[in-house]
């Protein structure tokens, strides 16, 4: 027997058309390759989707191939991720349940004493089945907390518990609090751990907890995925084989493009020499049909960021016939225009006290612009501009009133831009 | 002052050494704190020694005592014994207190020629008052009578800061003060504290314990090598986070095979520890092709990689990768960010406790060591961007102290991140809370930089001579005070508190049941 695990698909994550494109077809290879290969179940512990509710263009490949699957009577099991729950609102996860699609697994047997008990899922051949959703900043800890671990653990059979969240045994960088959480959260015994959030496939193996797995995403979640499969990782599937007890668990790889990766050191140079090596660098590569990462870090000694000029190989890399290019400056800061940091006892006093820190840098004529006008000014921008769409509301409507706003904020008019 | 209260009376004595007779049918102890009302003020006494009294002369009593015993038939009894046989105390002054604001100040005259001393009372100790950030060491002890509405708070910070130091023998209560300490610690963020558990004690595994407090889910991080219970961290360090520094003070390696170290470090980086453990020194020594030829002797890569594998407990799997014995230290992907998440622990004021247990003591003082450097390095950073202000106290809660800070592992090896924090520790807000049996052997330089001394029972004199000599207080005549400590009592000396203080620490398992509640059942909804 069989079964197949994947993880952060993150469906709906791309705004680029062609990563779009490559997002839909390597979700739908793993799908086939999972009806090709006979699996007897499918698992997806967490972040199917990129947010609750995707698009209509995400949601209807993702529901015409989950029916190839139930077709060919694979059952699928699901938990929420960390991205596709919401404890406010409905998610797609729970339409493609409610249309037999996929199961989700988690099932509370009893919550009294303050204690969850968890019900088992039997798949038709015998393995029972288990598990938590993952939720937002680590809110499902309190899942783990109160636990009722005995009654899982005493539970005979082949067992599977599903969970999404990291580990912090095997946490290979710091994050952010509530990110990870102990190993020992997780019920002891089972026979394999289907994890999902970690976006690298990893595979652990502890006394207690056998086969800690994780497949990993199947294209990308983050924009560093994109990164990280430009310098070679592997992106697919876990398949595992089974009898009375895990036989093998084994990495499907499945393609998804050819990728160019170029990295520049900007560290005390100047922006005329980034943007030389840029352009040599860029000439130098083979870009058609493929996805190009550009990343440039590092501190300029004089001018503005702005100064290294990207949109110009962007432009240059489209007409190469490069199928998309993602560029990546966070980490380039200029000498001549470092944000200072500044802290504050809560959001609003931190952005006073950037701005307050930083405005000193700018050289206007205009009194309103500088000083602490300036930095009113600045707030109310930040404000108007942070603004979320209505609900309904078309994208060209939200970006003719995002922009209408922060015109009369600036006291200018639209047709002044 | 009512009669009934009064226990004896000054009558003679000396600045520091007091006489007192004591009342009849009252009985003054070794360590019993006396009151001495004054006109604005009152003091603090405190009985030191014992002796008797008699308006008899020594040669009569002894006529008198053949009598009873050699003509058994008599039971002869002195005239109003009352009066002529009695018990004298040896008292001293601690404190004197001014009546009207609670002000204590150090005394520096005599009470009342023939005065009459009653016993200590709670009202008396009103000074204690909680208040801001403090720790809680214990109630106040008059002899063996413990006054519980007094109880002795801390400022944590400067505490901390100032290092502590608790010097005891075994069977005294050390871990029922370390607990007790750590229990207070946890009621906020304002210490941050990594504890290095020998015994695995602390945490409460197989009884009460830290983890039994109502905050311990917030602010109590347990880490353990062996099975760790729900919620618990697997101690796993990979070995990308040991530097040959974290060697240095704690394994005795030649100059050669230092050096050999430092080269594999320099070259390799993080990973020295696997390369260094991965060559055969046969092959590196004797090879005509390899490029360190001859560099190192076959014979101290032979044996630093032998003290390696024993210390860190280092062997191969099946697929060729170093592993500990001990599950401790990793060479894949396990534990490389473990160091760094302890710190970041500390430095939001939780209690940190490794299991230790399993580690030989090499590895246990690597460990913290690693940690310690760590968390140091960082202090010393926020230090330079003035962020210090913000981070609270850290301290290291270490075990057997002069394992690291004994004069002969300081004089025969070189200085440890442990004396270094004893040393300048204090600047950055880091401390050191050293637990020892031994305290003669650590250097009077440290000692003395120890503020804070938390004495517990001692039998041996050359110990408690050690203790005294570097008290916070003048504790000269305290030695048969010291001896005759029973469990659970102990005398807390700190330039943080007016006088030393004689203290009874609460049993930790009583404590507990005092501050436990039946806790909330809350229902979780779960999506």
């Amino acid at each position: 027997m069989r079964f197949a695990h994947l993880s952060d698909i993150h469906l709906g994550f791309q705004k680029q058309e062609a990563l779009q494109k490559i997002e839909q077809e390597v979700f739908e290879k793993t799908l086939d390759e999972c009806i090709l290969r006979k699996v007897d179940f499918i698992l997806i512990p967490g972040d199917l989707f990129h947010n609750n509710i995707p698009e209509m263009r995400v949601q209807k490949f993702a529901f015409a191939k989950f029916r190839q699957v139930h077709d060919a009577e694979i059952p699928v099991y699901v938990v929420y991720g960390s991205h596709d729950s919401s404890p406010v609102a409905n998610s797609v996860i729970d339409l493609l349940a409610e249309t037999g699609y996929i199961t989700k697994v988690t099932r509370v047997k009893e919550s009294e004493n303050g204690k969850i008990a968890l019900d088992f899922i039997q798949d038709k051949t015998g393995v029972k089945i288990a598990g938590f959703s993952g939720l937002k900043a680590g809110k499902d800890r309190e899942y783990y907390e109160k636990l009722d671990r005995d009654s899982l653990e005493s539970e005979p059979g082949f067992k599977i518990f599903l969970f999404h969240g990291g580990i912090s045994e095997v946490k290979i960088e710091q994050s952010q609090e509530g990110e990870y959480m102990p190993l020992s959260f997780l019920p002891k015994g089972f026979s394999y751990y289907a994890g999902g959030h970690m976006h690298r496939f990893l595979h652990y193996k502890y006394a207690d907890y056998l086969h800690v797995v994780y497949p990993g995403t199947l294209f990308s979640g983050y924009h560093s995925d994109l990164e990280e499969n430009a310098k070679g990782q592997r992106r697919g599937f876990v398949l595992v084989e089974f009898d009375d007890k895990v036989t093998s668990v084994e990495f499907v790889e499945i393609k998804n493009a050819d990728y160019e990766i170029i990295e520049i050191d900007a560290e005390n140079r100047k922006a005329d020499s980034v943007n030389k090596e840029l352009a040599d660098k860029v000439k130098g590569i083979d870009s058609a049909g493929k996805i190009v990462i550009i990343k440039v870090e590092g501190e300029l000694t004089s001018g503005k960021t702005a100064d290294v000029d990207l949109s110009a190989i962007r432009e240059y890399l489209s007409q190469s016939g490069a199928l998309a290019v993602n560029i990546n400056k966070n980490k380039l800061t200029s000498r001549e225009y470092k944000i200072t940091e500044a802290k504050g006892k809560d959001k609003d006093e931190i952005e006073t006290n950037v701005f307050k820190e930083n405005i000193g840098q700018l050289r206007f004529e205009q009194k309103e612009l500088i000083g602490d006008p300036g930095v009113l000014l600045a707030k109310k921008l930040l404000k108007e501009l942070g603004q979320p769409s209505l609900e309904n509301e078309k994208k060209m409507e939200y970006l003719q009133r995002i922009k209408q706003g922060a015109f009369g904020i600036l006291e200018l008019k639209i047709d002044d831009s | 002052m009512e009669e009934i209260s009064i226990i004896g009376q000054v009558v003679g004595g000396k600045f520091g050494d007091i006489i007192v007779r004591q009342k009849a049918g009252t009985i003054l102890e070794i360590g019993d704190l006396l009151v001495s009302e004054e006109d604005s003020s009152f003091l603090i006494l405190q009985v030191f020694a014992l002796q008797y009294g008699s308006q008899i002369q020594e040669r009569m009593q002894q006529m008198m005592s053949g009598v009873n015993l050699e003509q058994g038939v008599i039971d002869a009894q002195f005239y109003e014994p009352e009066f002529v046989n009695y018990v004298l105390a040896r008292i001293k002054p601690l404190a004197r207190v001014s009546k009207s604001d609670g002000q204590v100040k150090i005394p520096k005259s005599m009470p009342s020629f023939f005065n009459k001393l009653r016993l200590i009372s709670n009202k008396d100790l009103e000074f204690l008052k909680k208040g801001g950030d403090q720790i809680f060491v214990g109630h106040i002890r008059s002899g063996t009578k413990v006054i519980k509405e007094a109880e002795v708070w801390l400022p944590a910070e400067d505490v901390f800061s100032h290092h502590i130091l608790i010097p005891a023998t075994t069977g005294r209560g050390k871990s029922n003060l370390v607990k007790t300490i750590l229990w207070h610690v946890l009621d906020s963020n304002k210490v941050g504290a990594l504890v290095l558990d020998a015994h695995d004690e602390y945490y409460g595994r197989r009884g009460p314990g830290l983890k039994d407090h109502s905050n311990a889910k917030n602010n109590l991080v347990y880490y353990t090598p062996s099975s760790p219970p729900a919620g618990a961290n697997r101690l796993s360090i990979n070995l990308q986070s040991i530097r040959p520094e974290h060697f240095e003070g704690i394994v005795e390696f030649s100059d050669p095979q230092f050096q050999a170290l430092r080269t594999y470090h320099r070259r390799a980086g993080d990973t020295w520890v696997t390369e260094v453990m991965r060559v055969d020194p046969d092959t590196v020594a004797m090879n005509g092709d390899n490029p360190n030829r001859g560099e190192f002797a076959a014979v101290t890569l032979s044996v630093i990689q032998r003290k390696l594998r024993l210390i860190l407990g280092l062997e191969r799997d099946e697929e060729g990768n170093l592993i500990s014995r001990h599950e401790v230290f990793d060479s894949t992907t396990r534990g490389l960010t473990t160091v760094d998440d302890i710190v970041n622990n500390i430095e939001q004021g939780k209690v940190v406790i490794l299991d230790t247990s399993r580690l030989g003591d090499e590895a246990e003082l690597i460990v913290g060591n690693i940690i310690a450097s760590r968390l140091l390095y960082r202090y010393k950073e926020y230090k330079s961007t003035g962020e210090l202000a913000r981070k609270p106290v850290a301290t290291v809660v270490i075990e057997e102290a002069p394992r690291v800070i004994g004069e002969e592992v300081l004089t025969r090896k070189n200085d440890n991140i442990y004396s270094t924090i004893a040393k300048e520790g204090r600047k950055f807000k880091v401390g050191l809370t050293a637990i020892t049996q031994l305290s003669s052997v650590i250097p009077k330089t440290i000692l003395a930089n120890m503020n804070t001394k938390i004495i517990l029972g001692n039998e041996m004199k050359q110990e408690r001579e050690a203790i005294i000599a570097s008290a916070s207080q003048d504790l000269s005549e305290d030695d048969k005070n010291i001896a005759s400590l029973d469990k659970g009592e102990a005398i807390v000396t700190s330039i943080f508190v007016p006088f030393a203080m004689p203290i009874k620490i609460p049993l930790f398992e009583e404590m507990i049941k005092e501050h436990q509640g039946s806790p909330k059942a809350t229902k979780t909804k779960v999506f």
